[in-house]
């Protein structure tokens, strides 16, 4: 091209750039190649062996890496995951061992890995390595790597880096690892940090978090034994016969910030297209565990729901392809997402029912959209993308009508059995109000998600979020919290944003400052809770000089939480007549009085529900005529019937 | 042999009404107080909310997290799984899983099994004498024979946490999880528990039916030695082990078939008032049945011991006749 015209088109690209969005404050340089998404700062080529026998990987990768911060670098920092089961020393352990019930690995199910050279043009920095622990200083964990570079890297120029490595494939860890002849390879090569404005973004790994990395183009070979089936991030685009037994399968993959594969020789293989009037066609393909066969329609089925409301609510999926994975049973794989592949999860006996399939395909499948595209920091902001996810997944699923009734699960969890009567909702059920409920307190949101407690990070990172964006969704309305999603996806797609980047795309959409809001759900770990204090409704004479009796109804509502939010209290009275009273939730309580002919039969704070993060409903109304007895008498008859059939079970050992 | 004993037992359980009227009785006597105080428990929480309103006409699951998540000791045990079939399901997946029950429930079980101890012996004594004992004479059985089934209790109660203590954790966790440490399909690992299960159940029934038999030949040869008896039971089984597994399978059948009908006809949560009652009363003819099938274990073993020992004056079918021992009967007789 020539010059002219070179730096004509750089011109536009960054006209185009500084039109279409933000600048990132972490990285500056977000310029992108010609049809290009992303910056693809980090691009991988990689050849990698499995050794079936030996359980280990080797590879060699050369790693393109462009300096997008404002500053000069003067070394790489490397995630090696894996080293986070070398020992129970590790981070990554330390935390599993907080667990209630922690068992030691079996002694063969310990990975790790090693990078044997490292060099970067003549310079050789194998022997400058040393490990990080910028987290919690743990100097037993290896799962940051640092090299210092010869020479300054400075904004905007590249450098080109060749790893040499070897690893020990564990058995399963955090979604990675082999079982039998099944392998699920993740996180498994050495992996550039992200370089911000700020310095190094390179956490260790943690066992409640997971990853952040820069986009780029993954270009990978894998080398397997022959006949096994090779499912990876990209797409396939060579496959190629060795005289030893192996095959080596490429696929390449633009765009993406992660690469994850599998392979097994057990995989049904199978594809079909999803099309849409307004939305690009994708390539689905689906690797199934062969006890699932009678299970791929729903895996499509439900992959095709994600990448059409998804689609519709916030913005196309980009990519021409997306690869389903069923993974082996005890694998520990389920339920992950990576780029343009993610794992589902099901079981062997699966009722219709139960959208227990069609639930983890959905949310992972999302993932594609909050994590994929939208590369949030999933150390520090895992609510960015789990909890946005949640979120769009509960919205999914009720807007595709997939039936979601309770499911049960006996003898060790193998017998399912379906409750008809408990539908899953959305806004309770499926934002797993529950589990918020039980851990309201543990962590501040805005907290560093790696430093959350480990055992309840999940509620606050994926619960809290679903239910406070529900809430979002149900004060501003649908239409108007679509366009706060889909401004965001649209602006951040393929960068790294922020917090703030979020809440300031909510501000401006919907127009008004929901700071204060955002004071109460985001930055504070303080509960919601607004309830009935009192509710009375007497006869009265309503004028002193006549006879005329009617009713003096006094109605108390409390907030008994720390937390604050305007809430209505809608008083019902005998006649049909409702009166709705619209209090700010500040004060610890608002008394509101009535003198009507008629007599009030119930009150209820917040009656449609607004207040989602509420932890105490149930005190959130009161009824002159409550039917707690008739409930009471119904529910422990059930479970009378319960305690008998277990007194009768346990009467056959007399 | 077999099916005679069956029908002989199911014709000495419907003759004896009173009996499966009486272990009835014991059976919602024993849940009873506990289900009182989960009814409190359950008011107190809904107190006047209109929650109550979902949760009396149907199921307010809403709520019912909220009030499990509040809630402690007792309240904890009331899940989802006390509707429908879903409540046979739990009782038996938390015996073969072996979950602990909590402690009040576990103060409520024990009881229930003591009380079912000591009925065992008027019960056993009533089906061997195949006529009408009345209370007074049933009473007395279970006084005399409680002492003795205690020791046989002591006996099968150690044998049973041995099997729970040890030989569950080595076939259901340690083997399990040899087992299947490198399976990838649930359902190869699905096989292998249910078959550790099978092992398992062998090992419970085989304890189960030395008992049953310990106790029968307690009561229809009034021995005084539970040892003796056990080993005098075990002596029979195994003279006669086509005939006694043979019953016992049979019983067994007729139980699996009791479950899969009640799988197909359980009533779900249903709403307050005549449907809540017609559930209930449908749940209690189910456990009614079961309580049956208790009994008809109990009546067709003591059939067949009394049919299988060739010696018409000694252990079968008494006469009718005072006293009430077989044993001094067979005397009397002789």
């Amino acid at each position: 091209m020539p010059r002219p015209a070179l730096a004509m088109s750089v011109l536009v690209l960054l006209c185009l750039i500084e039109v279409e969005g933000r600048q990132s404050p972490v990285q500056t340089f977000a310029q992108m190649e010609a049809g290009a998404m992303s910056p693809r700062n980090a691009t991988y080529r990689i050849d990698v062996r499995l050794d079936h026998a030996a359980r280990t990987l080797t590879g060699l990768e050369t790693i393109r890496w462009r300096n997008i911060s404002s500053n000069p670098a003067s070394e790489l920092q490397f995630h090696l995951y894996w080293n986070a089961w070398r020992d129970l020393e590790s981070t990554f352990m330390r935390e599993r061992r907080l667990a209630p019930g922690f068992t030691p690995p079996r002694d063969d199910a310990w990975g790790s890995v090693e990078v044997k050279k490292i060099t970067l043009g003549r310079f050789d920095l194998t022997s400058q390595q040393r490990f990080l622990a910028p987290d919690d200083g743990n100097m037993a964990d290896r799962t940051v790597m640092a090299v210092p570079l010869p020479y300054a890297v400075q904004p905007n120029e590249a450098i080109e880096v060749v790893v040499e490595w070897t690893a020990k494939i564990p058995r399963p860890f955090a979604r990675t690892g082999y079982v039998g002849n099944y392998y699920f390879i993740a996180q498994w090569f050495p992996k550039v940090g992200v370089l911000e404005n700020g310095g190094w973004n390179t956490h260790q790994f943690h066992s409640a978090t997971e990853f952040y990395s820069d986009y780029g183009v993954y270009d990978v070979r894998m080398t397997v034994p022959a006949g096994f089936v090779v499912g990876a991030s990209g797409l396939e685009m060579e496959r190629r016969m060795n005289g030893d037994g192996t095959e080596t399968h490429r696929y390449v993959g633009n765009d993406i910030h992660d690469f994850a594969w599998t392979t097994s020789p057990d995989y049904l293989d199978s594809g079909r297209m999803f099309e849409h009037p307004s939305l690009p066609a994708v390539r689905m393909r689906l690797l199934l565990q062969p006890e699932h066969a009678g299970q791929a329609a729903r895996h499509f089925d439900a992959t095709a729901a994600a990448i059409r409301y998804y689609g519709e609510f916030f913005g196309p999926y980009p990519y021409e392809y997306i690869t389903v994975i069923d993974p082996a049973f005890q694998s520990g794989a389920g339920g992950m997402e990576y780029p343009t592949l993610f794992t589902a999860g099901t079981r062997w006996l699966a009722p219709r029912r139960v959208a227990v399939p069609e639930s983890v395909t959905i949310h992972e499948a999302g993932h594609q959209w909050w994590y994929g595209m939208v590369g949030s920091n999933e150390f520090e902001h895992a609510w960015m993308d789990e909890g946005l996810n949640t979120f769009s997944q509960a919205r999914t699923l009720e807007a595709a009508g997939i039936a979601n009734n309770l499911g049960l699960r006996f003898f060790g969890g193998f017998v399912p059995w379906v409750i008809d009567d408990v539908q899953l909702v959305r806004a309770t059920d499926l934002n797993r109000l529950t589990g918020y409920r039980d851990n309201a307190e543990a962590d501040i949101q805005a907290t560093p998600t790696f430093t959350y407690w480990p055992g309840t990070a999940t509620f606050i990172t994926y619960n809290k979020t679903a239910l406070w964006l529900h809430m979002l969704e149900k004060r501003h309305g649908w239409p108007l919290f679509q366009k706060v999603m889909y401004t965001y996806w649209g602006r951040w797609r393929f960068r790294h944003p922020q917090p703030e980047d979020f809440f300031a795309v909510v501000n401006e959409v919907t127009g008004e400052d929901m700071t204060w809001f955002f004071d109460q759900v985001y930055r504070s770990s303080n509960v919601f809770d607004y309830g009935v204090q009192d509710f009375a409704s007497r006869t009265v004479r309503l004028k002193p000089d006549t006879t005329d009796n009617g009713y003096r109804t006094i109605v108390v509502a409390r907030r008994f939480g720390e937390a604050i939010y305007p809430v209505d209290v809608v008083t019902t009275f005998r006649n049909g007549e409702k009166v709705t009273e619209r209090w700010d939730g500040r004060d610890r309580r608002a008394i509101y009085t009535y003198d009507r002919p008629s007599q009030a039969v119930s009150v209820q704070v917040d009656p449609d529900r607004l207040l989602l993060l509420d932890v105490n409903y149930t005190n959130n109304s009161a009824a002159l005529e409550p039917r707690g007895g008739e409930a009471g008498l119904k529910w422990s008859l059930k479970w009378m019937t319960w305690l008998q059939d277990l007194m009768l079970t346990w009467a056959f050992f007399v | 042999m077999i099916l005679r004993s069956w029908f002989d037992g199911l014709d000495r359980v419907r003759r004896a009404p009173a009996v499966l009227g009486g272990v009835f009785v014991l059976t919602l006597a024993a849940a009873l107080p506990l289900a009182i105080t989960m009814r409190g428990a359950i008011v107190a929480h809904l107190g006047s909310s209109l929650a109550a309103n979902t949760a009396a006409d149907a199921v307010n699951y809403d709520w019912w997290q909220e009030f499990t998540s509040q809630a402690s000791g007792l309240g904890t045990t009331f899940t989802p799984a006390v509707i429908g079939f879903a409540a046979t399901l739990d009782s038996l997946s938390s015996v073969l899983d072996w979950r602990r029950p909590m402690a009040p429930i576990a103060g409520a079980l024990a009881t229930y099994l003591l009380a079912w101890l000591f009925l065992s012996g008027g019960i056993l004594d009533r089906y061997a004498r195949q006529r009408p004992t009345r209370a007074h004479g049933f009473f007395a059985a279970c006084g005399v024979f409680f002492w003795r089934f205690l020791r046989l209790g002591i006996v099968a109660g150690a044998l049973y946490w041995a099997l729970f203590t040890y030989v569950h954790r080595w076939l259901l966790d340690d083997a399990y999880e040899w087992l299947i440490v490198d399976v990838a399909a649930e359902r190869v690992a699905f096989l292998w528990r249910f078959g550790l299960y099978a092992v398992f159940g062998a090992a419970l029934v085989a304890v189960n039916i030395a008992m049953d038999y310990a106790k029968v030949r307690l009561v229809v040869e009034d021995r005084r030695s539970a040892i003796g008896a056990l080993s005098a039971a075990l002596g029979f089984l195994g003279r006669n082990p086509g005939r006694a597994f043979g019953l016992y399978a049979l019983n067994g059948l007729i139980f699996l078939g009791l479950l899969a009908v009640w799988a197909l006809v359980a009533p779900g949560a249903g709403g307050a008032g005549l449907s809540m009652w017609m559930g209930f009363a449908a749940t209690q003819l189910y456990l009614l049945a079961r309580l049956a099938l208790k009994l008809q274990f109990m009546a067709s073993q003591t059939a067949l011991f009394q049919r299988s020992l060739a010696h018409a004056d000694y252990a079968a079918a008494p006469l009718p006749a005072w006293p009430d021992s077989p044993a001094a009967e067979t005397i009397i007789g002789g």
